[in-house]
């Protein structure tokens, strides 16, 4: 599913050079459920981003689904992340500004083709009963709990039904009960077929995912499966 | 996409408040900038309907001489008709020669019709004198005097108050006091004696009667490069016909410009200021972009994660701007639909229509102008990036 | 505290020069626009050469009749014998002067023309009126009376007739519409914009062409009363008003027989207001109207550009105030801080805007666009405007302010 080779990343500016990345090879078949782990800076959110196509690698090759796509175009990279990954972010990210229902719809409106607003709107439906929020649609995330939020975060990166989920610490802005809530959730996505790449620094959360990467330094310092 | 930009706006209506406000009150100053300069550019844009090159007019003023004036004047029209220089010289209501800063005007009535008129009593050589082009029937001549009714001249504008379809020469009009009193017998097209920017008004012109001592202004055509020494002979010639009269000759294409001026002098004036406003504004709405991208910078970010393209995000915040624009264009419409409605100012309704779209179409323009730079930097927000700011 | 403030004003105001312009770019247009606005208001009405005793005079400027149904109205200037019967002999003004509008005339210098204005006034003109004589005199009583053909003229006019500007010129003859005059004085001239003072050439009232011997009410003749000081005003216009009242109304001229005369004898202000509205309260309202709109775009479209600039630009402060707040500043000491700031801003644009309106100024002297004319930058003109600027200030820093002490502590920090 996705294919890491010889990824290396550099951050430049005028004076100082940091080697975030350095020598990863990773592959990660289809259905796989895979948690990262390492301490802060050791570059583990540089690595989903790289995975995410939301960063280009500064050597090295990423492929996804079998394709190279170093070289692609904005636009085709942007295509790309909507039709195959899914995100998720420790601090959620929503649109304050729009309604559960408005903030699920987003990546339907940037999906080439013309899905109309009926069934934008089913689609978004369907994904907010699936994490069980359904009578919360015209709520605003103001109005949500972190857990809450977090649900509409993963309905937002389950609605356009892509192949692969990244989740950025998913459960680090909440407490265990909640945590353990959006684990059941993701493990639920994992059973139905998605790939999910998860970075974490809970050894409890790690522990019930399929397969444990250890970052150190911008190194892999360890791959074993659980 | 629109309504996705259309809730995220309305949504925010509280933040956007004063910028709806803002882009209200620039449409308003628009409209009131374009209804000036519509209504005179329709005005200029019809016919003047004389030509005042090479006319120059004379008014005399009789003082305390109250013996034989119209005598006098008359005497005073023969011996300036009689110089060579002089193509064609009229006799006219006092002061009231093309581009005068007087005027006249009354009622008058056909059937049921009363409408206000212009008001100008002129002799025979009128028409030919200020070479008014006359659409039908003639000017009229000493002729057509002596009879029951007085004749007169009116312009197309009266014709089409007045007659709509019926032929109006030979026609009997009615004055102010109700009296038949007046027989046309020629209409000219367009007479704007105020000048390019007048409106087109109903006027009527009557034929003097040369026994009547009130009609003392003269406009004489003289033949090109006549110059100020035929002018000084002239006005010798004439002082030595009346003594203790006071002469004073205009020159018309200079009492033109003045007229010109009036008009243009303050619209000018307001186009600056309001340009000056406009720009304000405009760099207003930029900065107001500008520090609104910024603070975007993460809803910018997960737009792109979630499969946002550069050129989708440019036309996002464009379309935001338009969105705003129109919430406030909608509102400015409501206020500036009042204008013809109550039929404020007596101006035409198409002007103020032609002005509102105009107004509309350059508060779109200029939007757009303060989203392009804003927009294409928010394009440019890199997802991870921008994600990691938070 | 405040030099304090104004030290982070001026940090605030070099950190972002784009915003500085736009800010600056506002409220300078905003203040030069009403300044010179201001300035022309006060050329027009203010006590200025050479009618600089306009506060302590009255204004006859027309009659209006008005016919017994009230469906005609005739108004206009009046005759010379109604206001030497009614203004002239009235007792409890300084002076009052009798003078024609301004007519026009031309006059020839070899092949080429001369346009000119005149009027005819009595002696008591050159006292009402300061005008300042650059060489010569003022016709007197005496001259009046001889029916002398003399004239003052102004040193535009000897320019233009006379073709210099130092060689005196009194003695010299001049002639108009083939009557010859001698110059005996040559006053610096006024601006057209002065209606009772504007002219080229001054006539005795003798003159044959004055017209001053006609009987009826309406004429072309105007009056000013100089009143000894202001206070005196109301009891001169007292006095003049019983005078009026007397007059019969069956000697009211023509179709007015029977009607109503009315005559006015008011200060300059309200004399320009009159000219203005022609007593039509549809213009009264239309030119409020117009006022309106102009200063609601004058002066709320750039003070709404500023709040929304101020107002989205304040979370860039958010940490500043945080700490600020953290630290026990009380709200009302923050509103205080950014409307200093803004005043300071502000004041800035006023100075950037007194540089721009001085230019103008001169700029209208001296190009010959109104003649004598003499725009200034005042003491009235500069307290009208520092007025706007605290205004401007406030109220473009009051919005933001609000918001800004709205602020959560907690949320400032984080960012």
């Amino acid at each position: 599913m996705i294919h890491l080779k010889n990824i290396e990343k550099v951050y430049r500016t005028s004076t100082i050079e940091t080697l975030a990345l350095t020598n990863i090879n990773l592959h990660i078949g289809a259905g796989e459920f895979i948690s990262i782990m390492g301490p802060s800076g050791c570059g583990k959110s540089t690595l989903l981003n790289l995975m995410g196509l939301l960063d280009a690698p500064s050597a090295g090759q990423v492929d996804i689904g079998g394709q190279a796509v170093t070289q692609y175009r904005d636009k085709d990279l942007a295509q790309l992340r909507n039709q195959k990954i899914g995100f998720i972010f420790q601090s959620f990210h929503l649109i304050n500004d729009l309604s559960v229902l408005d903030n699920v719809e987003i990546p339907l409106l940037y999906r080439k083709g013309d899905a109309t607003g009926a069934t934008r709107r089913q689609m978004a439906q369907e994904a907010l009963e699936k994490v069980g929020l359904s009578n919360r649609m015209k709520h605003f995330p103001g109005q949500l709990s972190g857990g809450q939020k977090q649900r509409v975060a993963i309905a937002r990166a389950i609605v356009g039904k892509p192949s692969i989920i990244l989740a950025d610490e998913p459960t680090g802005n909440l407490d265990s009960a909640m945590g353990n809530e959006i684990m059941n959730i993701l493990q639920t996505l994992n059973t139905e077929g998605s790939t999910i790449i998860m970075v974490t620094h809970d050894e409890t959360m790690a522990k019930q995912t399929h397969r444990l990467v250890r970052l150190f330094d911008g190194s892999m310092v360890g791959d074993s499966l659980l | 996409m629109i309504r996705h930009l259309i809730k995220l706006i309305w949504n925010k209506k509280k933040a956007h408040s004063l910028l709806i406000v803002e882009i209200w009150a620039s449409f308003l100053v628009l409209f009131g900038l374009c209804t000036l300069v519509v209504y005179n550019v329709r005005n200029y844009a019809e016919p003047l309907g004389f030509s005042y090159e090479n006319v120059w007019a004379i008014n005399l003023s009789n003082n305390q001489d109250t013996v034989n004036v119209a005598e006098k004047t008359q005497q005073i029209l023969q011996r300036i008709k009689a110089y060579q220089e002089v193509e064609s010289a009229s006799l006219l209501s006092s002061e009231l020669y093309p581009f005068s800063n007087s005027n006249n005007g009354f009622s008058t009535t056909y059937k049921n019709r009363t409408i206000g008129v212009n008001y100008l009593a002129t002799d025979e050589n009128f028409a030919k004198t200020m070479s008014i082009n006359l659409v039908a029937g003639q000017w009229y001549n000493r002729a057509d005097g002596g009879g029951k009714y007085t004749p007169v001249v009116i312009n197309l504008k009266a014709q089409e108050a007045l007659f709509e379809n019926e032929n109006p020469v030979g026609k009997v009009l009615t004055d102010y006091e109700k009296k038949a009193r007046w027989i046309i017998t020629g209409v000219v097209d367009t007479y704007k004696d105020k000048g390019e920017f007048m409106q087109n008004k109903p006027t009527l012109f009557e034929m003097t009667d040369p026994k009547n001592g009130w009609n003392k202004t003269l406009v004489m055509k003289v033949q090109p490069g006549t110059d100020a020494v035929f002018e000084a002979s002239m006005l010798k010639d004439i002082t030595t016909i009346v003594k203790d009269w006071n002469v004073q000759i205009v020159y018309l294409d200079a009492a033109r410009q003045s007229k010109i001026n009036q008009t243009l002098v303050p619209t000018i004036i307001f186009l600056i200021i309001c340009g000056f406003l406009l720009i304000n504004v405009a760099l207003g709405l930029f900065g107001v972009l500008n520090v609104s991208i910024a603070k975007r910078r993460g809803e910018i970010g997960l737009r792109r994660a979630l499969g946002a393209t550069e050129s989708s995000i440019s036309w996002q915040f464009i379309g935001e701007m338009w969105v705003l624009a129109t919430f406030a264009l909608i509102l400015g419409l409501v206020l500036a639909g009042q204008f013809p409605l109550l039929n404020v100012f007596d101006l035409d309704a198409g002007t103020y229509l032609v002005a509102m779209l105009i107004s509309v179409i350059v508060i779109y323009l200029l939007v757009t102008l303060c989203a392009l730079f804003p927009s294409r930097q928010a394009a440019t927000v890199q997802p991870a990036v921008a994600l990691h700011e938070e | 505290m405040i030099a304090n403030y104004i030290k982070i004003a001026w940090k605030v105001l070099l950190r972002h020069p784009f915003y500085t312009f736009i800010t600056l770019f506002g409220i300078s247009l905003t203040l030069t626009v009403l300044m010179v606005l201001t300035s022309f208001l006060d050329h027009l009405i203010g006590n200025h050469y050479p009618e600089t005793n306009r506060f302590r005079t009255l204004y006859i400027e027309r009659m209006v009749l008005t016919n017994k149904e009230k469906t005609m109205i005739n108004s206009g200037p009046m005759s010379f014998k109604f206001l030497t019967d009614f203004a002239k002999s009235l007792k409890t003004p300084e002076r009052v002067t009798i003078f024609s509008d301004d007519r026009k005339s031309n006059t020839y210098v070899g092949s080429r023309k001369v346009e000119l204005n005149f009027r005819f006034t009595d002696a008591e003109y050159w006292r009402v009126l300061n005008f300042e004589f650059i060489e010569g005199k003022p016709y007197n009583e005496q001259n009046i009376a001889n029916g002398d053909y003399v004239a003052v003229i102004t040193d535009g006019f000897k320019k233009q007739y006379f073709d210099t500007i130092d060689e005196p010129v009194v003695g010299k003859r001049f002639e108009i519409e083939n009557v010859s005059y001698t110059v005996i004085g040559v006053v610096k001239g006024s601006p057209i914009t002065r209606l009772f003072s504007y002219s080229d050439v001054f006539f005795p009232y003798t003159n044959p062409k004055s017209n001053y011997q006609s009987l009826g009410y309406r004429g072309g003749y105007m009056a000013m009363i100089q009143a000894k000081n202001e206070s005196d005003m109301p009891a001169i216009n007292e006095e003049f008003q019983a005078r009026i009242s007397k007059i019969p109304v069956s000697d009211v001229e023509g179709n007015f027989k029977g009607g109503l005369l009315e005559v006015n004898s008011e200060p300059f202000v309200r004399y320009f207001m009159g000219v203005l509205f022609q007593g039509d309260p549809a213009r009264v309202a239309t030119f409020y109207a117009v006022v309106g709109f102009i200063l609601f775009m004058l002066i709320g479209l750039p003070i709404i550009n500023l709040v929304n600039l101020n107002v989205s630009r304040i979370l860039e402060r958010a940490s500043e105030i945080g700490i600020r707040k953290a630290f026990g500043a009380p709200i009302r000491t923050l509103l205080w801080q950014f409307i200093i700031e803004n005043i300071f801003i502000t004041l800035i644009g006023g100075a950037i805007a007194l540089m721009f309106t001085y230019g103008i100024i001169q700029l209208i002297n001296t190009s010959g666009w109104i003649a004598y004319a003499d725009l200034t930058i005042n003491a009235n003109v500069f307290i009208i405007s520092l007025l706007i600027c605290l205004v401007f200030g406030l109220l473009s820093g009051l919005l933001p302010a609000l918001r800004m002490s709205k602020l959560n502590i907690a949320d400032a920090l984080k960012s």
